[in-house]
């Protein structure tokens, strides 16, 4: 599996660090499974993607599943972080404009304030 | 570590001249006819026997046929391939043989097994003819008698007849009233699978039948041999053998075969009776104690029951070789299918032309592309449905159905996309989506397109490319996503140029990216589509291509 996450909740918010690449597969389920776990005691999560360096197709299904179900739920994920491709590819697919993205953690976790 | 079978077995019926490989994993044995050559074995998909295992290579090794012998090659795999655990580059096979591929403490295949008493079901089957019966035999020339008639016995319905036969023969040899063999069922539990008395009339399962004695020679896998129940003390209490007076009860479990490597020698002692799983018993029963019964050799009844079993075992191979086989000209029925559905027939038009091709990184690809004609326009569509094979195969049909239907209605395209993400969305097809491009030109010239989350297509206008940028989100993510198309004018000779992910996100072997860039330096210097292919051929080098590949243009004559 090339996807590590991590996760880190300080002051209400949840931050889930991703390493590696989000990819239809293990990657994309580890981290649909690790987000729903999440998302049954955190309303607020960061997602973390300052380390992922490719996501496929498949990722980005897993991607947008989870945030419709947070939104379903009455909870929020913000995207922080974006590397250049993850960028390109939110960006061709326009999901950048459903997405709240931000530059970094610390300014998504702000948003939540 | 999984195991997927191949996919490319063909229809036609064993010659004989091809031997078999058999996968042996824990428990677990699997038939694989080696029906061509070289067969590949590796970790990629498109490997005749593909094994998902880390250590086994993509490319790990072949059997390769020269007449008549087989070797087995390495391909340079990484971990080694071995037969009979010698790590080796090039080795003649010999039957029974036992191959390992990288993984040396899983699963492994045994070349061209012999049973103990059968040849593969292919050729058991092929063994027809009629059979000599002397009337005057030795309890040896019965048992003769009886295995030639086992072996011989005809290809219809295999596995019944081969029980009925066993019985029967069972019943001359002991001169019993009542003969059975149980199987096990795939629960475990045992269960009729044929039944005659001594007249040859079918027989059902009843209480009469002691099944004490049937589960405990099946649990214990030992043989019971009883001519005289009156002089057995222990059996005395066994309820069915008291109330029917039953006097004689043999049963003999049966094993299965076990398939012989050479690593795990047999030895004459061992071979028939030892190892195998219990599949069953035959058993016989009569209500009053025969000579004949002990006058039948233990051993020579235990030979039946073993030559029974491996012919039990062989029928099923054929049976699960039978529906593989079935099952595969279904599959291969539905592959046409929706090849046909995907054939693209483009209508001829005065004012335009659509040159397109779709190079699939797999039998069944997510891309496709599709051209429509009506009194007002001609349209171009081209979506890339995430992910592969079959599910990503089904949802392109739906998709491809949904809008060539939408614009021979004439919709207005943003009306189709979201009608085409209603339906996706309400579906609740999981994570599946599609990117979509359609792009519809009237005569006069006038370009209208929708991007739902493509690759922005190219517009060649005086080898000057533009990229029309507006988009959409891709169709079956959101259901609330809304969608607006964008328009512009072309000149005769403009061309509009649409590709898929797959083209701009082709990498070499150095991990670098075919991108946007090389796209459009191409297409502004080329005239024809077939460029842009040969050139992502070109820079992926040997690197194979990771996904489909699709390119559409549409050309404007005026």
């Amino acid at each position: 599996m090339n996807l590590k996450i991590d996760t880190r909740t300080t002051e209400g918010v949840t931050v889930v660090s991703c390493a590696g690449r989000i990819v239809f597969g293990d990657e994309a389920s580890a981290l649909r499974s690790e987000l729903k776990t999440i998302l049954n005691s955190s309303k607020k999560v960061v997602l973390d993607l300052s380390e992922v360096s490719y996501i496929d197709s498949g990722g980005l299904g897993t991607l947008v599943g989870v945030y419709s179900s947070a939104r379903s739920a009455g909870a929020d994920i913000k995207l922080a972080g974006l590397g250049q491709r993850v960028r390109d590819v939110l960006q061709i697919t326009k999901l950048v404009t459903v997405f709240e993205v931000y530059d970094n953690a610390q300014k998504a976790r702000a948003a939540f304030r | 570590m999984a195991f997927a079978p191949t996919s490319k077995l063909t229809t036609e019926s064993g010659s004989g001249v091809f031997p078999s490989l058999v996968l042996v994993q824990g428990e677990e044995q699997r038939l694989i006819p080696l029906k061509h050559s070289p067969f590949s074995v590796g970790r990629k998909v498109d490997k005749d026997l593909v094994i998902a295992d880390p250590r086994v290579s993509r490319d790990h090794a072949k059997i390769v046929s020269e007449d008549g012998v087989f070797f087995l090659i390495d391909e340079g795999s990484k971990h080694g391939t071995f037969v009979n655990g010698q790590r080796v580059q090039r080795q003649k096979l010999e039957r029974n043989d036992r191959l390992e591929f990288g993984v040396r403490d899983g699963a492994y295949v045994v070349f061209h097994p012999q049973h103990p008493t059968s040849n593969t079901a292919r050729e058991f089957l092929s063994q027809i003819s009629g059979l000599q019966i002397s009337t005057d035999t030795t309890d040896l020339e019965k048992l003769t008698m009886f295995l030639e008639a086992a072996r011989k016995l005809n290809t219809t319905g295999v596995l019944d007849e081969i029980l009925v036969t066993l019985v029967e023969t069972t019943l001359k040899l002991t001169r019993a009233e009542r003969g059975y063999v149980f199987l096990k069922s795939e629960e475990g539990a045992l269960r009729l699978a044929a039944g005659r008395n001594s007249k040859g009339e079918p027989l059902l399962d009843d209480k009469t039948i002691s099944h004490s004695i049937l589960e405990e020679a099946v649990n214990s896998a030992s043989e019971y041999l009883v001519t005289d129940t009156s002089q057995s003390l222990d059996l005395a209490a066994r309820r069915s053998i008291m109330a029917y007076d039953l006097r004689t009860v043999i049963c003999i479990p049966l094993r299965k075969p076990q398939i012989q490597t050479r690593r795990e020698p047999v030895t004459s002692e061992t071979a028939p009776s030892t190892g195998g799983e219990i599949m069953g018993a035959l058993y016989v029963d009569s209500r009053f104690a025969t000579r004949d019964i002990s006058s039948v050799s233990h051993d020579i009844l235990r030979a039946v029951a073993t030559e029974a079993a491996s012919l039990v075992e062989n029928a099923r191979l054929v049976q699960a070789e039978e529906a593989a086989r079935r099952y595969q000209q279904e599959l291969a029925i539905a592959s046409a299918m929706q090849q046909r559905l995907m054939e693209v027939h483009i209508p001829e038009v005065p004012f335009a032309r659509v040159n397109g091709r779709n190079l699939p990184c797999k039998e069944i690809g997510g891309d496709f592309f599709d051209a429509v004609s009506t009194k007002d326009y001609f349209a171009v569509a081209v979506a890339d449905v995430c992910g592969k094979g079959v599910s990503a195969a089904l949802l392109a049909n739906t998709l491809q159905g949904m809008i060539y239907s939408h614009l021979v209605a004439r919709m207005p395209l943003a009306e189709i996309v979201a009608a085409v993400n209603l339906f996706f969305t309400q579906k609740h097809l999981g994570e599946k989506y599609a990117t979509v491009v359609i792009a519809r030109i009237t005569p006069d010239g006038e370009l209208e397109y929708v991007n739902c989350g493509h690759v922005p297509p190219l517009l060649i206008s005086n080898h000057q490319v533009t990229r029309p940028e507006k988009g959409n989100l891709p169709v079956g993510l959101l259901a609330e996503a809304t969608y607006e198309s964008g328009t512009c004018r072309l000149q005769p000779g403009d061309r509009l140029l649409i590709v898929t992910d797959g083209v701009t996100e082709a990498e070499n072997a150095r991990g670098d990216f075919f991108e946007n860039e090389r796209l459009e330096k191409v297409a502004s210097t080329s005239s024809s589509f077939e460029d842009i292919l040969s050139s992502v051929a070109n820079f992926c080098g040997g690197t194979p291509l990771t996904d489909d590949c699709t390119v559409v243009e549409l050309v404007y004559t005026g």
